[in-house]
Formats: structure tokens, sequence, C-alpha cells
């Protein structure tokens, strides 16, 4: 029986649909499943945390804007990225390596300043036995071992004759013991 | 057990022996069995790519997800979701082409 053109057009356009549909459909199904799958197992770059990064991140970001909290100026307790706290003068105790004394870490640079002779104090002490804490501490002229003028006092400045600086003048290749 | 697809129930043995196939089951069949009907869907599932229908659909899935809990899901849940908007949003050059094709399978088996 042989069907007029249109109405085979008609059939055909309405055919067509139907399979196209019933194709979109699959594909629908299928990328549902998809999703279903990524959701379930959490694929999906974990969309819970992701909100809870967001909030953690607009804390932290409110924290740092906030002016009541200059981390250095005000608050004495600055947390850092591993969470711990430090007191703003370090607090070890350690021995002086000059006076053998107990310091503690954040006084070290003064306490050192008063051992070492930038103070007035320092200099004037005479009864220590560290000769090399006297050796520098001569009135403000460079250690020199060779010494310009073999009579000269200048050069023996040291009231205790350090033999080394005497033994100089008549170095040759010997060293006199005095 | 918590079912997330919804399933017809199985249709009984004895109905479809006296049922008559219908035009369309007729091609349905045809177009499995000569291996057309996966081609089609290959083809359109790969221009739907192209397009970014899939992205769409997937961030819709996502953004459900996210509303209701992604434990709470079901594929139902998602079909339902993606549906009328995935009908709606397919590309008209996509929709032509494809129907294109499946007028000319429907020629070539001269319906």
């Amino acid at each position: 029986m042989s069907v007029p053109n249109e109405d085979k057009m008609a059939s055909h356009a309405q055919l067509s649909s139907h399979f196209f549909g019933d194709l979109l459909d699959s594909i629908i199904v299928d990328v549902a499943s998809e999703c279903h799958r990524i959701a379930r197992l959490g694929l999906d770059r974990n969309l819970e945390e992701e909100e809870e990064e967001l909030k953690l991140s607009a804390q932290a970001r409110e924290r740092v804007a906030d002016p009541n909290n200059s981390g250095e100026a005000n608050s004495k307790y600055v947390v850092d990225i591993f969470g711990q706290t430090h007191p703003p003068i370090a607090s070890d105790i350690f021995e002086c390596m000059n006076c053998h004394r107990p310091i503690m870490a954040g006084r070290f640079a003064p306490h050192l300043e008063k051992c070492m002779g930038k103070g007035r104090k320092a200099r004037l002490k005479g009864t220590r036995s560290s000769t090399a804490a006297q050796n520098r501490h001569s009135r403000g002229s460079p250690v020199s071992t060779y010494p310009p003028y073999p009579n000269s006092t200048s050069t023996n400045q040291l009231s205790n004759g350090t033999s080394g600086v005497a033994g100089e003048e008549y170095s040759n290749g010997t060293f006199p013991e005095s | 057990m918590k079912t997330s697809i919804n399933r017809p129930p199985t249709p009984d043995a004895e109905e479809d022996q006296d049922h008559q196939p219908t035009l369309q089951e007729i091609i349905n069949i045809k177009m499995i069995e000569s291996g057309e009907k996966e081609r089609l869907k290959e083809l359109l599932r790969e221009r739907l790519i192209e397009c970014g229908w899939r992205d769409e659909m997937k961030a819709l899935c996502r953004a459900f997800a996210r509303k209701k809990g992604r434990n709470n899901v079901t594929v139902d849940d998602l079909v339902q979701v993606i549906t009328p908007k995935g009908r709606a949003s397919v590309p008209d050059s996509v929709k032509a082409e494809l129907l294109q094709r499946i007028r000319t399978f429907l020629t070539s088996v001269s319906i």
C-alpha cells in the first residue's frame, strides 16, 4: 500500500522525534548516574568541605583585616603557622662562654656588652685571669707581633710582660725563654 | 535498603505472545540490530559534550547534591533534576543533525 508522501514525511518526523527523545533520555540517565557516583563517592572536591574551607578562609581574612589585631605590636602571643606561640623575649637559659654565668637568651646581647667590654666596668676588670681578654683590651692599640723598635717601651705596655711580645725581638727562629 | 532506581515490573511472558509489535518497536529492533542506534547515541553524546551541554547538566547535579547533602542523592532525583532543562537546552544544530541521521535510516529500511 503506497502511503502519500506527506503522510510518510509526517510519520517519519514523528518517528525521528521519538527516537531522538529516546537517545536523549538514555544520555540523560548516563549523566545522572555518573553525577550520582561522583556525589556519593565524594570525588567532586568534597562539596561540603569546600563550603567549610570558604568559611574558614573568610574568617581568616577578617582576622587579618581587623585593625585590633596587628600581630607584632599588640599581641604578645602571636600564633605561627604550626599553631605554636612564642613569648616575645626568648627565655632559654644557657651559659655565657665569657663569664660562665647562666644567662637568659633574650638578655644575651646586653649581657655581652657588659661582659666583653663595651661598657666602662668591663675595662677595669684587671683581676680576670683570661689573657685573651686582656690582649684585646690593651689601650686601644692593635695587637702587633712585630714591634717597630726592639728597645721601644711603647710596645711593652702590658704590665706582666707577656713573653710572646718580648720574645719576638730576638727572633732568629728560636724563642728565648724568659 | 534504599533503592535508588525505580524499575517497572517485569512483564509476564504470557502477555508478550499475543502482542503485535508496533512500527516503533520494529524500527527500534532494526536500529539496535544494525548497530545504528549505538552509533547515533555515540554521535549525540559527542555533540553534547562539545557544546558544553554535559557540563551544564553536571553543574546542575552538583548544585543539587550540595543542597540536598551528597549522601541523600538518588539517581532518580538527578534524572528529574536534569530532564526538563536537558531536553530544552539541546542546541538546534545538534538536534537537526541527529534527526537527519535518523530520517536517513528510516528511509534506508524503507518504512
